[in-house]
């Protein structure tokens, strides 16, 4: 029998339908789903070969376990004794768990209880760290949520489009299919991007190519302007915010020629996009890691979500600050609490919430004070449980990543396939993945939806879900577990996190293209639009916030004379686990490249193809030389998508200090020819 | 004259019921598959009742169709890639396949390139006066009809009215091209589609011309000699009662196709007219521009039915196109159009997966129409005509061009 079956696909977070063609259990291909609501039957080229990562020939299939250096096959029940055995001698604060965005919420949801219950620790962190915790950062204090507060369909009903640091032609055709569908009913867009790349060429109308890390600058300017030109939304600003005198203090004693030699953007060019974005009836803003990756993330989003409050740009369908997630579930396993300092539904650590939960859970003495940040956790957690992620290659400064996790009393590593992580690991966990297993995932714009399982996983992979409650009932915490499937889990996370208890299977299973939470009710629609009467703040206002400049941490010298910046291309997906086993997609671009602006590179003798070396203060990759105007003089960009030209053996390690972000966005770099 | 034209109804209860019109189609392709004529049928079927999301499926057993009874103007699915690509071109059974024209002249058209069988498939055409985007509807329903789209348990388009029938029996009527000017109604292919009565298939089937049968019935036009022995098998063996149609009802039929046939011009001149008000290189900077979006996902050539090869030369590790470049060079688009624009059926597939929203199928039917009006080849029609580009003269090579500045691109 040959059916086609719904499902979404498993990349980005825009949350795409697709079918899958099934026969004898057995995926055979796949087909345009024309009635979900986000893509109407387009994919893009990820999405165009959505299942082949499932069936590479390297595929973990069963438990694994150190012997005298090597591997050897293991049994379920001797790999989680062995765990278990491990980690019962773990202190809480010696334990460290690292979930990711590729989990289901049911599995994201048992992981951060298994950490806190059962390990009594909130060192449980997410990937989400490393893309959007500026974001959490920066937009609390100011509006009270870090998350998406529209829905990404009526992003086309805007008439100005303001992209910054979000290269989405690449990262979210999809969101780009709506920005498209806005050109043609004569919106304007704005990319900010120190990078000229495919969505500035082929999608803005306005280009403010800064120096890299120079965001409040443009964004403190752009601000400066509007008020100058009396374009700011004074019936907005009283009504729905505070703090506008101190902004206008501020911002009074700017001088824009000043900021015009920081950022590198004409005044002008600057003007023309401020008067814009300001005089717009719906201003839409998206913002991605260009913003968020840098020591300063929190403070460049403050800045960006406050340009939005000047202007009124907010709490209407199309307007808004918008965070774009990388990963399918890069909203829910956040909205799980996956978060050193959240428990699920973003209650804050305390112990008023460790109380809470504590009576949800019906256990005593939850962790109430935050656990460690990522990349502390990789540092100070002796026992290291990583799900699903990969620290070796998206971590910043990878080589110091490695020497720290060479020394772990315990690295356990439950993935889909050998990764680099997983190669280092004593004790490796076979994963089911996507269609093996049924779960919910909460994409871009809150948007809930369902997968059905579809094919069976291979060998002994099992769902994380399944893991996670073995492995705790080996631990002698069977009670406060004990699920037997993934619904039994996602009912004690209605009752646990209010903004999903209207959702069930039931209602997915019958909504094609899910449900936005907040759902209070069974009743509920759902919610396509945040913020429409207040904000999230205590006072319920827009907190209008002032942010100084500060330069990136580590800028060209003589040594280093180049800034490096890092991200990605279309036809990968992060670290490359599963697009690079997607022969399709490997065949476009199969191994890593650096892009050099031509003048630099005939300064440095470089022609294109040559393989290069570049070099940190960190470590040094080979890859192969690009020169192209993609990159403007002085700047290197290299995508992080490839382990033979790890990216992140070259970043920089600093923390933005708010949240614990990595810069990933600007280091010091120095480029030759590989001799 | 009317020896190949029946008015028919099924002689069984459930089909009967289940059908829309008398459920002859049905019948018919229960006794083909009961006598064993065929080893299974290739319809459409709404995917858990769901109107919205009809999917081609493979039904081996007579009961098994009764699911199938019944029209979805909402979906639009690939069948004649579902036969091409999952049933291995029919190579292995002998299959029916119901389809709408596009469908069927999609089927001929690969038929041709030997990627579907010819003696294997028997072609039951079904009258079709277009079909809509399920995303479109749903939201016309909602804003235009202020229905629950869930609540439709009927669509009908007909003298340039939709027609729309509730659970609780209520019918709601809107005009059609009204809706289509704001944007709603059928997918931009359809509008401009010209062929409502499938005659390139075995039998074409619908209800022009039985509408003022007493009882619920079907017109059957009976096209080829396949058709033919499969239609007086039917009627031997009881499964359809037949009649002859009356001269008003064979008159009837044709001025409404002929309504629709010039319903189809309007939107064609209308559609067209922006390229032929543009210079050469107007034109080619307009699409330029368009194929500027393209981000390269290979969903219109995985979707048109005249792509048809196996080892395709646009594949990135084929090195003809450079590799991983989004836009792509400029000559996958051109490839792809210059392989396929001879032959284009409009069944507007390519245009319907498109991420980007590129105007494909505008395109393509545009191009065919003056490549049509040059070769007198239409696509899809005769099983025994060839493409153009496979029969082209040197003479023809030296016609101009009719879309694109071919020297300033060899010069590149």
């Amino acid at each position: 029998m040959i059916e086609y079956e719904p499902t979404i696909c498993p990349y980005c977070s825009c949350g795409c339908g697709m079918y899958l063609v099934i026969k004898d259990g057995e995926i055979i291909g796949q087909e345009p789903l024309k009635e979900h609501p986000v893509n109407e039957g387009g994919n893009c080229p990820k999405g165009k070969n959505a299942y082949q990562f499932l069936y590479a020939e390297d595929r973990l299939k069963t438990p694994l376990v150190r012997k005298n250096g090597s591997f050897k096959e293991a049994t379920w029940e001797e790999a989680l004794n062995l765990v278990a055995a491990k980690l019962k001698k773990a202190q809480p604060n010696e334990f460290g768990l690292l979930a990711s965005g590729k989990n289901t919420n049911e599995g994201a949801y048992v992981l951060q209880k298994f950490a806190r219950v059962v390990m009594g620790t909130n060192n449980v962190e997410y990937c989400g760290r490393l893309c959007h915790s500026p974001t959490a950062a920066g937009l609390g204090p100011t509006v009270g949520s870090g998350v998406m507060p529209i829905s990404q369909l009526d992003i086309e009903n805007a008439d100005c489009i303001f992209l910054v640091g979000i290269n989405c032609k690449e990262t979210f055709p999809m969101i780009t299919k709506r920005i498209l569908r806005a050109k043609k009913k004569g919106a304007k867009v704005i990319v900010v991007d120190p990078r000229n790349t495919v969505t500035a060429k082929n999608v803005g109308d306005i280009h403010l190519q800064l120096q890299p890390g120079t965001d409040v600058a443009v964004l403190n300017s752009m601000m400066l302007i509007i008020l100058e030109e009396g374009l700011e939304d004074d019936e907005f600003l009283q009504s729905r915010t505070t703090g506008i005198e101190e902004l206008k203090n501020y911002l009074s004693s700017l001088d824009l020629k000043e900021m015009e030699r920081i950022c590198g953007v004409e005044l002008e060019e600057i003007k023309k996009a401020a008067i814009m974005f300001a005089e717009a009836e719906t201003g839409c803003t998206l913002f991605n890691q260009g913003l968020n990756q840098h020591s300063t993330g929190s403070d460049n989003v403050k800045a960006l979500a406050t340009l939005a409050l000047l202007t009124g740009q907010y709490g209407r369908p199309g307007t808004g600050p918008s965070p774009t997630r990388g990963q399918i579930n890069g909203e829910g396993t956040g909205d799980m609490g996956c978060l050193n300092v959240f428990y699920p539904g973003f209650k804050r650590v305390s112990e008023e919430v460790a109380k809470e939960f504590g009576g949800l859970w019906g256990v005593d003495n939850l962790p109430s004070e935050p656990g460690y940040p990522y990349t502390v956790m990789l540092q100070k957690a002796e026992y290291l449980y990583i799900v699903g992620t990969n620290p070796m290659m998206a971590a910043p400064d990878v080589n110091s990543v490695e020497k720290l996790l060479k020394d772990k009393e315990l690295l356990v590593v439950q993935d889909i396939y050998p990764t680099e992580v997983a190669n280092m690991a004593d004790v490796v966990l076979p994963a089911a993945t996507w269609v093996e297993r049924e779960g919910t995932h909460t994409y871009v714009d809150r948007r809930v939806q369902k997968i059905t399982k579809l094919v069976e996983s291979p060998g002994k992979a099992r769902p994380d879900w399944w893991i996670v409650n073995e492995l705790a009932e080996k631990m002698g915490y069977k009670e406060y577990f004990g699920y037997t499937c993934a619904k039994d889990i996602f009912e004690e996370i209605r009752r646990c996190i209010p903004q999903y208890k209207g959702i069930t299977y039931k209602r997915l299973e019958e909504t094609v293209g899910g449900i936005q939470w907040p759902c209070p009710a069974e009743n509920h629609p759902g919610t396509p639009t945040f913020f429409t009467e207040k904000f999230n703040t205590p006072d319920g206002l827009g907190h209008l916030q002032v942010v100084d400049y500060k330069p990136p941490a580590e800028l060209p010298d003589e040594e280093y004379s180049y800034v490096l910046t890092t991200g990605r291309s279309i036809f990968h997906y992060h670290t490359g686990t599963m697009t690079r086993r997607t022969p399709k997609l490997n065949d476009e671009v199969s191994s890593g490249f650096c892009q050099m602006n031509p003048k630099d590179a005939a300064a440095e003798k470089i022609r294109n193809g040559n393989m290069i070396i570049l070099k940190t203060r960190r470590g040094s990759i080979e890859a192969e030389a690009r020169v192209t105007d993609e990159v403007p003089e002085g700047l290197v960009f290299v995508p992080f998508h490839f382990t033979e030209s790890c990216a992140n053996k070259l970043t920089n390690p600093v923390l933005d200090p708010a949240c614990g972000m990595p810069e990933f966005k600007v280091c010091a770099v120095n480029v030759e020819v590989k001799k | 004259m009317s020896e190949n034209m029946y008015i028919a109804r099924s002689s069984h209860k459930d089909a009967l019921e289940r059908g829309e019109y008398g459920g002859a189609v049905t019948s018919i392709l229960q006794c083909a598959l009961e006598t064993g004529k065929i080893d299974g049928v290739v319809t459409v079927k709404a995917k858990n009742d769901n109107r919205y999301t009809g999917v081609p499926v493979l039904i081996t057993t007579p009961e098994q169709l009764l699911e199938t009874a019944g029209s979805l103007h909402c979906s639009t699915p690939n069948i004649s890639r579902f036969v091409k690509e999952y049933l291995d071109g029919a190579s292995t059974m002998k299959l029916a396949v119901v389809g709408k024209p596009c469908d069927i002249r999609a089927i001929i058209e690969l038929q041709k390139r030997e990627r579907i069988d010819v003696d294997n498939v028997i072609l039951i055409g079904l009258n079709c006066t277009g079909t809509m985007s399920p995303t479109t509807a749903k939201r016309m329903f909602t804003e235009e009809f202020e229905v629950d789209p869930d609540s439709i348990v009927k669509e009908d388009i007909d003298e340039g009215m939709l027609t729309i029938v509730l659970k609780d029996g209520t019918k709601k009527s809107r005009d059609l091209t009204e809706l289509e000017e704001r944007g709603y109604g059928r997918r931009e292919n359809c509008r401009r589609c010209d062929i409502n009565i499938p005659r390139m298939a075995d039998l074409a089937c619908g209800k022009w011309g039985a509408e003022d049968e007493e009882k619920k019935s079907t017109f059957i036009e009976i096209c080829s000699e396949k058709g033919k022995n499969l239609i007086d098998e039917t009627i031997k063996k009881g499964f359809i009662e037949v009649k002859e149609p009356r001269e008003e009802s064979l008159q009837r039929r044709k001025k409404k196709d002929e309504a629709e046939v010039e319903r189809a011009e309007k939107w064609k001149t209308r559609d067209f007219k922006i390229f032929q008000e543009l210079n050469q290189s107007e034109r080619l900077n307009y699409w330029i521009s368009e194929f500027n979006k393209c981000i390269k996902c290979y969903g219109c050539r995985d979707a048109c039915p005249i792509c048809h090869c196996k080892e395709c030369i646009l594949e990135a590790k084929r090195g003809f196109v450079d590799k991983g470049e989004v836009p792509p060079d400029i000559m996958f688009p051109l490839t792809r159009l210059s392989h396929v624009a001879d032959s284009c059926v409009n069944c507007g597939q390519c245009q319907d997966v498109c991420p980007m929203e590129l105007p494909l199928s505008l395109l393509c039917s545009f191009l065919n129409r003056e490549l049509t009006e040059i070769f007198q080849y239409t696509p899809g029609i005769d099983i025994e005509e060839r493409p153009p580009l496979t029969t082209t003269t040197e003479g023809e090579l030296q016609i101009q061009d009719t879309f694109l500045d071919i020297s300033s691109l060899t010069e590149k």
